[in-house]
């Protein structure tokens, strides 16, 4: 199989519950996080439940939304002239819910808001739609939903754009407003935690959400961060879970080092999935116990930031980026009692200023997707 | 960009009266608890593509549509946001858009990647790129399906899909498998990533000697369009013009920029 053509990362920026990338990369290194809590309400109870929500109020509109992304995507853009912006594409990888087609069940099915007929072309690229009008970008745009791996693999989808000569540049997007209907959804699974996100421990009990806009641009302009590439696939015992032996974490892993040309001892550190839910981190720590012959530090970023679902593709790697770029892996917070003894993620603080690096997303209906990502000291 | 086509399969709801969840107990024992009409009607063009297509475990899936699934979200928000009940889990997951595309894959046998996409403008052709991109790095063939589903009140999809509300709007699912090798190849589509003016387009249109069909959304052009629609129209376009052995060129349009993609049939 031939290996994968290398894409250079050019940029990266995001907004997160710490706020932008230099607050997140403090917060993170002195440990100083701010988590928030929100009331989500199911059939059985009322939570209050912890969640990493955004430090300025994005609302479920579209225009809060919009104005959100084109915040941080306006940092990324403003380094590209217009001739660049032309040869730029735009990928969004989101698990949001189109608000345009909600309303327009709203305007047309509840008699008491029923609206005059009107009609305008929207979808839940929308968002990608206007950003790449706002910009003056290329009119290729693209939104992705494959759950939690949804911007992972806008960024392979985007490396194969530029990897075909499709085009210069590809921004890639991840985005995450938590929606109640979402954050229900987790707490009516018994998916959310209602302390705090304990990846890999043996008492974690579940995840805390996140909201998050990230940004990449991908180019092959030559600078000190590649995409080296990845592999993705679908492959689920069922719809929400996958074995506990960790087969299909497994096969995604090793295809991701297969298909970069590299061996498992050229890696660095893995940052991990690492939901903190029973399932995802038992089968993530036996695939990585399996793949790796010898122990391997590996880490998880979700404690600092929540899991922000279909954003976590593109804003926990560039957290783990912006970290590197610090001269440091983030230790993995609040894992006491590891699963594997031999297994444990790292819990200090650890120099590393370059190296290769493997960043994994496991998704529902059987979505994984494993990036792998190099930085190079010059 | 040219793409080679080895396999094929459409269905549209105005051409067929045809029961889709029944026919998928009946005709392809297939168990359809849990899902929804927009995932039923997504796995019925996969199971008519099997019948007369090789998939292969580890060719990759790319599913993309109009809107998406109307279905799911007319349910929950009529049950969660207007009658203020909590969501019920399996509702919860089949408002993920990759949920459609994950039992496709399961009804195919399929492992590989698996993608649930969506375009503002031009969601087929650019589907279409996207396919001929990633073709281009792993080597695979990829299945690729187009599906529209007029759920509830089809006052919804056209408000949402900008259309006349004298429109008449269709559910429709296509799939091509699709191959980067002409061997075993039925047809060759060809399109790229410019997008032309209306006089461009109108001259290039002149000098073609193909059949023509333009989208609905292609006004004040002098060639044929379907009286009904569905956004993916493009997808069902191609498969016609196999099914009758006819060399095709289609055009589509969004905001005054079209698009042009060719079907030439083989053998």
């Amino acid at each position: 199989m031939s290996k994968m053509a290398s894409i250079y990362i050019l940029d990266y920026k995001i907004d997160s519950a710490q706020g932008g990338l230099t607050e997140t990369i403090s917060a993170i290194k002195d440990e100083d996080i701010k988590m928030s809590s929100k009331v989500i309400a199911t059939e059985q109870e009322v939570l209050e439940s912890p969640f990493f929500l955004l430090q300025h109020e994005v609302q479920e509109k579209q225009e809060s939304i919009y104005l959100a992304l084109k915040q941080v995507v306006s940092q990324v853009v403003s380094g590209l002239g217009t001739e660049k912006r032309k040869e730029t594409a735009l990928i969004i990888g989101t698990s949001l819910v189109d608000l345009y087609l909600t309303d327009a069940i709203k305007d047309t099915v509840y008699p008491y808001r029923k609206k005059e007929y009107s009609a305008q072309k929207h979808s839940i690229d929308t968002y990608a739609k206007r950003l790449s009008q706002e910009f003056g970008l290329n009119d290729f745009t693209m939104s992705i939903n494959t759950a939690c791996t949804s911007s992972a693999n806008a960024l392979l989808e985007g490396s194969n754009l530029i990897n075909s000569g499709m085009f210069e540049n590809v921004i890639v997007v991840g985005v995450e407003i938590i929606s109640p209907m979402m954050s229900s959804g987790f707490a009516s699974m018994k998916l959310l935690s209602q302390s705090r996100l304990r990846p890999f421990d043996v008492n974690r009990d579940g995840l805390v959400l996140g909201e998050g806009v990230a940004v990449i641009l991908l180019g092959k302009e030559q600078s000190d961060w590649t995409l080296m590439g990845g592999f993705s696939n679908c492959d689920s015992v069922n719809i929400t879970s996958v074995s506990q032996s960790g087969d299909e974490y497994i096969d995604v892993m090793n295809a991701a080092i297969r298909e970069t040309g590299i061996s498992t001892k050229d890696i660095t550190a893995i940052k991990a999935h690492a939901t903190g839910t029973y399932t995802n981190d038992l089968s993530e720590i036996n695939a990585i116990s399996k793949v790796f012959d010898d122990p391997i530090r590996f880490t998880a970023l979700k404690p600092y930031v929540g899991h922000t679902l279909g954003a976590c593709g593109v804003l926990e790697l560039a957290v783990l980026m912006g970290a590197i770029d610090e001269g440091f892996i983030p230790k993995t917070l609040s894992c006491r009692d590891p699963i594997l003894k031999e297994y444990v993620p790292i819990s200090e603080h650890q120099k590393c200023e370059d190296g290769i690096f493997m960043c994994n997303y496991f998704g529902f209906g059987g979505n994984n997707t494993s990036l792998i990502i190099k930085k190079e000291s010059r | 960009m040219r793409l080679y086509i080895t396999g094929y399969s459409s269905y549209r709801s105005d051409m067929e009266d045809v029961e889709v969840k029944k026919e998928l107990k009946q005709r392809y024992g297939l168990d359809t608890r849990r899902q929804d009409s927009f995932v039923h009607l997504a796995v019925f063009g996969a199971q008519r593509l099997k019948e007369k297509s090789i998939i292969n475990s580890d060719d990759e899936l790319y599913i993309t549509s109009g809107v998406g699934n109307i279905d799911i979200l007319l349910k929950v928000d009529t049950y969660v946001v207007e009658e203020k009940e909590s969501i019920r889990p399996i509702d919860f997951i089949n408002i993920l858009g990759n949920i459609t595309s994950y039992y496709v894959a399961a009804s195919l046998g399929m492992k590989g990647k698996n993608i649930f996409q969506i375009s503002d403008n031009f969601t087929y052709i650019h589907s279409l790129v996207s396919v001929y991109a990633s073709m281009n790095s792993s080597k695979k063939d990829v299945v690729l399906g187009a599906i529209d589903l007029v759920s509830g009140p089809d006052e919804v999809i056209k408000r949402v899909l900008g259309l006349d509300e004298a429109c008449e709007v269709i559910s429709s699912v296509n799939y091509q498998k699709l191959s980067l090798e002409d061997q075993d190849a039925i047809a060759e589509v060809e399109f790229d990533l410019k997008t032309y003016t209306k006089s461009e387009i109108q001259a290039l249109i002149d000098a073609d000697d193909n059949a023509l069909l333009a989208s609905k959304r292609c006004t004040g052009l002098d060639v044929e369009s379907d009286p009904r629609y569905f956004e993916t129209m493009a997808s069902h376009a191609i498969n016609h013009a196999i099914e009758r052995g006819e060399d095709l060129t289609y055009i589509d349009c969004f905001e005054d920029a079209y698009k042009i993609l060719k079907v030439k049939c083989l053998g």
